[in-house]
């Protein structure tokens, strides 16, 4: 055993990946020739039906963190899209108007006795695409309205959806033939052969579903796309700073696990050949959650692992065992195992198992990120620091030299309900310059920082970035037009790595759309790699304090190298106005050092500069202008020798001060 | 009957099931206003309740519509019953909050939320794997009372209803307005940081949050058993599902509020029922729940939890 | 080739029940209902009957040389959390897969019949519904769809919607002079065929009709829907559905609308509606049921009293008609044999075509040639209080009061 494992540990990772997908195709395409018994294989099939659903469903709650609980809708919705356009339940009256449409083989004419009617006959390999267009356009429908909301209130929104698919589909009789359920769905044909009753068919169709399905989830992951739904599961607010358009792509993850689940029911729907409103209501689209749950959120192979093992948990294996008991129990004449049955009590199992994994392994069977281990001592020590700076500064470029003024505010009130955070502030960042802002705390910098750059609203006053007004835009709008900022308590996204979240920080700067995600063409590869060289070279400019981590997860970082990635992530949007909210907080005077040159040796480059900061020798080091900011208003404003001097300032510093010592 | 005494005989209706809701939306909004957890398993905490009252009235010999108690043995048993399920199913809530939800208080993302979704599967499936699917008649010790009121019938346990409701709901105001608990609660609320700063035991007002939503879960499942005669293990999700909606209505979070968004709810499910039709009342309450959402996200009575990310 | 399945059938084989001689003939006959959700506990009265029914038959040796086994199927699944028309396909194909099961039972839920049918067809295993009465199953209009091979492998002991509605309109009309009626349904699949069919005589026949509703079975209150039918004062309320919703329709009811006559089908015939609403609720109820009713009839009481010994249970209705679909099977293997045929699946379905049971608890029973039973007759009982005899059990608390006229 052990032998067998170092033999498999000899193979690259890569190799040990593709030869587990080969071994895993082979049992796939074999396993309905040797396993002679179709109820098996119709299990599989439906197994890979909810497959599909969990991998769509984790898009949405996975990969965006946005919860769903109303997902079996879009099921519903694609099932009763292809139910509806093949069975015998709506049939309109023939009029020759039809006929080119029975030309394209998508309606026939009958006769049942009386007139003729129209009998739609959409064929199952359009209906894919057509359904999964459908259930995506009423997911933005369902999602525009809802997905401005905070996330445990879409939650319950979707579960309300939910709840009033299924309500219609009884109540809408003359379509949908009600509880009854449809009456002879078509099954699929290939080349005029029919799929029929036999479940092979059904279950090779529905593995190259999955197989599509999972391609589809592992590109668009790994993908610009990809990282912003990650981004905003990990931090709306930084997502958003980071120039990542929110209601865009939650609507687009809403829109992608629906068009999944609209296929899958296309598919589920043909193999059944009926469809009755109870196969669409709360407890699916929890179970599916369940699935993705036990697979682990985010991860692509563990959700269809977790589908396949409760589908076949309930439909297979629990009904075997329990045969197995009742056998076992009549042989050695044991009445409790005679009765027990484990399948009437799977949904207490399926709680059970939802809770415990929770408590104990939140990250599911096959977790979706597998960090990096920390570097040893021995590879921290191995090379000596090497302090960046200006190594490799050129290969980021220069930034465009603007003249004028990069940053104008006039006026700017801000209000917290009673409390007014900023008033009437007026200051102005020269193109090219460093300004420093300063204060106590609760003098509202940071307040300021979050105007500027659309986190919070302004009562009054203006915000003009290059002479264009950027107040009341979105904050994407704003980073967009090359304003980036860090944040005082450190906003990462703590579950990606260092690479991960510098590339994110290019969202705005790269183009790669779905559609290209999943393509991938030449195009996309070539942005995808000029992307990651960028991101390397940045993070190269913090030399070895961040290179030789940029694969682990930064939750795992020390305090001052998470400081770094910010201020990396920051400078991946290329912004031309730099915005530091305390960037050399909790470092040591050397860190502190060694971060203020490299602030420096960016600003030489080009890049404007506002900065917070409460140390005074990085303020005098770094600044050309300091403003004083006390209660919500300006006191001061200078040169940091003459601020340092201001009366007014020592005031607020030192009055404060004393009070604080009179009160200890 | 007259369009009006119509109208009158559905209020009527409105205002018990209103009452039911307003009950289950405060063990909601007490539990979100702390945590910021939608609590799933409120659901069938509710439902669980009212099979503990079943079998506290069974114990006192009472099954079936047959027994009819008045004066001081129907207050004691009344009494008795309350008691019982309430510190029963608030002692569920204790259970489910210390052993499940406490070790989860500072994972971030959905994992709470999921719990309760999960033990909310584990109950339901415990009572319908020991007490069977089909629906159990539910002891009504109440003397068959009526009372006109126009062209309208008010009956003696809609009466008794409103009226434990509105104790219920006043004892629970007096505490969260009066008490050291209760204000340690509201401080939580506001800013758990800061509560735990000041030397609020967050521990201890968090339990406090789930025992109390629990019992007046228990509460409302009682009422439930004494109004419709009968208990089933599927009451708990549209039952919870109207008080949830109840609580967003009045702005969760909010004590008031929940109680106006219950009897707002209850009014529309029996007026809505009778102008549109009873096959669509989900569909209404759910539209009433998305439109709130969408443009009064503080609900009626306002106060959104602040936004602690 | 072995495989894990054999493994079970060769275990399964070797303890079936009853005491097996070497030379017995084991029959299997697969039984599928919804034992997981919210008719698990109908699932489970039903099956009984045809337990006790095979049971019986072993123990007596009521056919040489043949032990019957009955083989189980649940076609509910946590996923649909009710029944679930994938795991109803996935179960037919399990009977069909499993060489040694000759003729089925089942299913309870029509939704799972029209996903079982093709499959069964195709497999050309006949299989007695004891329970499900949407008629698109069996109508010659779907016979491409629900029995593509040609000859029907769907048998019904129980009525469809097409009889027990319309009957029950003629029998409100003629029997009890209603002419203003409101009609409620369950939202299941059959409470609406039920109530449809319903609406479609009595408007036939003119009564006139005030009103139609749809009740959510999982809500509690109904008060809404019968304060408005109140006020619009009919003579009488249809329900179409099953216990679930009729208990809460039946106690909110008895307070609301004391004096509307109150009617339903053979779902209304039931136990958990007497345990569930109890009296005096229930009192005056109408119920129907989709067989001849023998006045007092001595089989049906000695049946009643050995389903309860056995199982501790009161049978309902749809035990009966299980019952007498096991025994449907019984007899078409005692016919085969007669005729020394092999009791293959092609020779069962014809002999189950074939079957004639001229004294089965349901009275008379033979299928035309779509499966349905050809001796359509609906009685009609009424709940009256008899607080001598059990008061949740069916056969003492509902009394026959004659048959609805056919339509």
């Amino acid at each position: 055993m052990i032998r067998l494992r170092r033999c498999f540990a000899g193979i690259p990772a890569a190799r040990r990946r593709q030869l587990g997908l080969l071994a895993l195709t082979v049992f796939i395409l074999v396993f309905p020739l040797v396993h002679d018994n179709d109820a098996d294989i119709d299990s599989m099939a439906n197994a890979a039906a909810y497959a599909t659903l969990a991998l769509g469903l984790n898009i949405v709650v996975g990969f965006a963190g946005l919860l769903d609980l109303g997902y079996a809708a879009f099921f519903a919705i694609g099932a009763y899209f292809y139910g509806v356009f093949t069975s015998f339940q709506v049939m309109p009256l023939w009029s020759d108007g039809w006929a080119p449409l029975a030309m394209l083989g998508l309606v026939e004419k009958i006769n049942q006795g009386g007139p003729d009617l129209v009998h739609f006959t959409l064929s199952f390999w359009l209906a894919l695409p057509a359904a999964a267009l459908l259930a995506a356009g009423f997911g933005v429908l369902f999602g525009a309205p809802t997905l401005r909301l905070r996330g445990d209130y879409l939650a319950i929104v979707t579960l309300g959806f939910g709840e009033i698919v299924p309500i219609v589909a009884r109540n809408a009789e003359s379509v949908t033939n009600g509880a009854a359920g449809l009456n002879g769905v078509q099954a699929p044909r290939l080349f005029g052969w029919n799929f029929g009753v036999d479940a092979t068919p059904y279950y090779y169709a529905g593995m190259v579903l999955v197989a599509l399905l999972i391609f589809v989830s592992i590109r668009l992951r790994d993908s610009r796309i990809g990282r912003a739904w990650m981004a905003i599961r990990e931090d709306e607010v930084a997502a958003s700073a980071m120039g990542i358009d929110l209601v865009r792509l939650k609507l687009l993850a809403f829109a992608t696990g629906a068009a999944f689940a609209g296929a899958t029911g296309v598919f589920y729907v043909a193999k059944l050949q009926t469809a009755t409103p109870e196969m669409f209501g709360f407890p699916v689209s929890t179970m599916v959650l369940v699935m993705v749950v036990l697979g682990g959120m985010g991860s692509v192979w563990g959700v269809v692992l977790g589908a396949a093992v409760l589908q076949l948990l309930q439909s297979w294996f629990l009904p075997d065992l329990t045969e197995w008991c009742h056998a076992l129990g009549a042989l050695v004449g044991n009445a409790w195992l005679q009765r027990v049955d484990f399948v009437e009590s799977v949904e207490l199992i399926f709680g059970v198992i939802l809770v415990a994994m929770m408590l104990f392994r939140r990250e599911g069977l096959i977790p979706a990120t597998r960090p990096a281990p920390a570097l040893s001592f021995a590879a921290q020590h191995v090379a000596g620091v090497q302090r960046g700076g200006f190594v490799g500064l050129e290969r980021i470029g220069q930034w465009p030299k603007g003249g004028g003024n990069a940053l104008e505010i006039s006026g700017l009130t801000v209000r917290f309900g009673g409390l007014t955070a900023l008033s009437n502030v007026t200051l102005t960042v020269p193109a090219g310059g460093v300004v420093a802002v300063i204060g106590p705390n609760g003098s509202g910098k940071s307040t300021l920082f979050n105007a500027i750059t659309g986190l919070v609203p302004a009562q009054a006053g203006g915000i003009r970035f290059e002479g264009k007004d950027i107040l009341g835009l979105k904050p994407h709008d704003i980073l967009r037009r090359g304003v980036a900022r860090t944040f005082q308590n450190i906003r990462l996204f703590p579950n990606l790595t260092v690479l991960e979240n510098v590339l994110i920080g290019q969202h705005a700067r790269l183009a790669t759309g779905p559609v290209g995600a999943v393509l991938r063409l030449p195009r996309t590869r070539a942005e995808e790699a000029t992307a990651v060289q960028r991101a390397i070279d940045i993070i190269a400019l913090f030399g070895n304090r961040l290179a030789p981590r940029a694969g682990q997860t930064v939750s795992g970082l020390s305090y001052a190298n998470r400081r770094r990635v910010e201020v990396a992530r920051a400078l991946a949007t290329r912004p031309r106005l730099l915005l530091l909210d305390e960037p050399t907080a909790g470092m040591n005077p050397a860190e502190t050092l060694e971060l203020a040159e490299q602030i420096r040796s960016l600003h030489r480059l080009g890049l404007t500069i506002l900065l917070i900061e409460h140390k005074l020798d990085v303020v005098t080091r770094l600044a050309d202008t300091v403003v004083v900011l006390d209660h919500g208003g300006k006191i001061a404003e200078g040169p940091p020798d003459e601020v340092r001097r201001n009366e007014q300032v020592l005031r607020a510093y030192l009055g404060r001060a004393g009070r604080a010592a009179a009160d200890a | 009957m007259t369009t009006f005494d119509l109208f009158l005989q559905q209020v009527i209706n409105g205002l018990s099931l209103g009452a039911m809701y307003a009950l289950l939306a405060l063990g909601f909004t007490l539990v979100y206003g702390i945590l910021e957890l939608i609590n799933f398993s409120h659901f069938n905490v509710f439902m669980v309740g009212s099979f503990i009252a079943l079998w506290t009235l069974q114990q006192f010999g009472l099954s079936g519509q047959e027994t009819i108690l008045v004066g001081l043995p129907l207050a004691g048993v009344l009494l008795a019953a309350f008691a019982v399920t309430m510190l029963a199913t608030g002692a569920i809530g204790v259970g489910i909050e210390r052993f499940l939800l406490r070790p989860l208080r500072n994972v971030k993302g959905p994992a709470a939320m999921i719990t309760t979704i999960g033990v909310s599967y584990i109950l339901f499936n415990l009572i319908l794997l020991t007490v069977g699917a089909d629906s159990k008649n539910f002891p009504n010790p109440l003397p068959p009372l009526a009372f006109a009121v126009g062209g309208a019938v008010l009956r003696l346990r809609e009466v008794l209803i409103w009226i434990v409701a509105t104790l219920l709901m006043l004892a629970l105001t007096f505490f969260v307005q009066r008490t050291k608990l209760g204000k340690a609660m509201r401080a939580t609320a506001q800013d758990p940081e800061a509560a735990r700063m000041m030397g609020v035991e967050v521990d201890r007002v968090i339990m406090t949050a789930f025992f109390l939503g629990s019992a007046l879960a228990g509460a409302s499942g009682l009422i439930f058993g004494l109004y419709y005669n009968f208990t089933s293990y599927l009451i708990g999700f549209n039952a919870g599902l109207r008080g949830f909606t109840a609580a967003v209505l009045g702005g969760i979070g909010n004590v008031p509020g929940a109680m106006l968004g219950g009897v707002i709810i209850g009014l529309v499910e029996a007026i809505g029922g009778q102008l549109i039709g009873t096959a669509w009342a989900d569909v209404i309450i759910f539209a009433i729940l998305v439109l709130v959402l969408v443009f009064r996200p503080a609900g009626l009575l306002g106060r959104l939890a602040p936004d602690r990310s | 080739m072995i495989t894990r399945r054999f493994a079970i059938q060769a275990t399964a084989g070797l303890v079936a029940t009853g005491p097996a001689f070497a030379a017995d003939r084991v029959v299997k006959v697969g039984l599928d209902l919804s034992f997981t959700g919210a008719d698990a506990t109908d699932a489970t009265r039903t099956a009984n009957g045809g337990i006790l029914a095979f049971e019986e038959a072993n123990s007596g040796h009521e056919v040489p040389g043949i032990i019957f086994q009955l083989q189980k199927y649940d076609d509910g699944s946590a996923t649909a959390g009710q029944y679930d028309p994938a795991q109803a396909a996935t179960n037919a194909r399990r009977m069909v897969s499993d060489r040694a099961i000759v003729a089925a039972l089942g299913p309870q839920m029509s939704g799972a019949g029209k996903a079982m049918a093709p499959i069964l067809s195709a497999g050309n295993l006949a299989i007695v519904t004891p329970v499900a009465t949407n008629p698109d199953i069996t109508d010659p209009k779907f016979a491409a769809l629900y029995r593509p091979a040609g000859r029907a492998i769907f048998f019904r002991t129980v009525a469809t919607d097409a009889y027990q509605g319309p009957n029950m309109a003629n029998y409100l009309a003629q029997a009890l002079k209603v002419n203003s009626v409101y009609v409620l349904d369950d939202s299941g699949a059959y409470g609406v065929g039920l109530a449809d069919a319903f609406q479609k005589q009595a408007g036939r026949i003119g009564v006139r009709l005030l009103g139609r509703d749809r009740l959510d079975p999982k809500a509690a209150d109904y008060a809404a829907v019968l304060t408005k039918i109140r006020s619009l004062d009919p003579q009488a309320l249809y329900y179409g559905g099953v216990a679930q919703a009729a208990v809460k329709l039946a106690k909110q009811a008895y307070e609301i609308i004391p004096n509307v006559i109150k009617a339903g089908g053979d779902g209304v015939q039931s136990a958990d509606l007497l345990a569930g609403a109890g009296f005096p609720a229930v009192e005056g109820w109408y119920a129907t049921i989709a067989a001849a009713h023998v006045t007092g009839d001595p089989k049906l009481a000695a049946f009643s009293q050995r389903y309860l010994e056995r199982f501790r249970l009161q049978p309902d209705d749809y035990a009966v008609t299980c019952y007498v679909g096991a025994r449907v099977i019984i007899q078409a293997v005692k016919d085969l044999l007669a005729q020394h045929r092999e009791i293959t699946r092609d020779a069962m379905r014809d002999a189950i075509q074939g079957v004639q049971l001229p004294d089965s608890l349901l009275g008379p029973i033979a299928f035309d040639a779509n499966g349905d039973l050809r001796n359509q007759v609906i009685s009609v009982f009424q709940i009256r209080k008899d607080p001598t005899r059990p008061l949740d059990s069916p056969n003492d608390q509902y009394h026959y009061v004659g048959v609805a006229p056919a339509a």
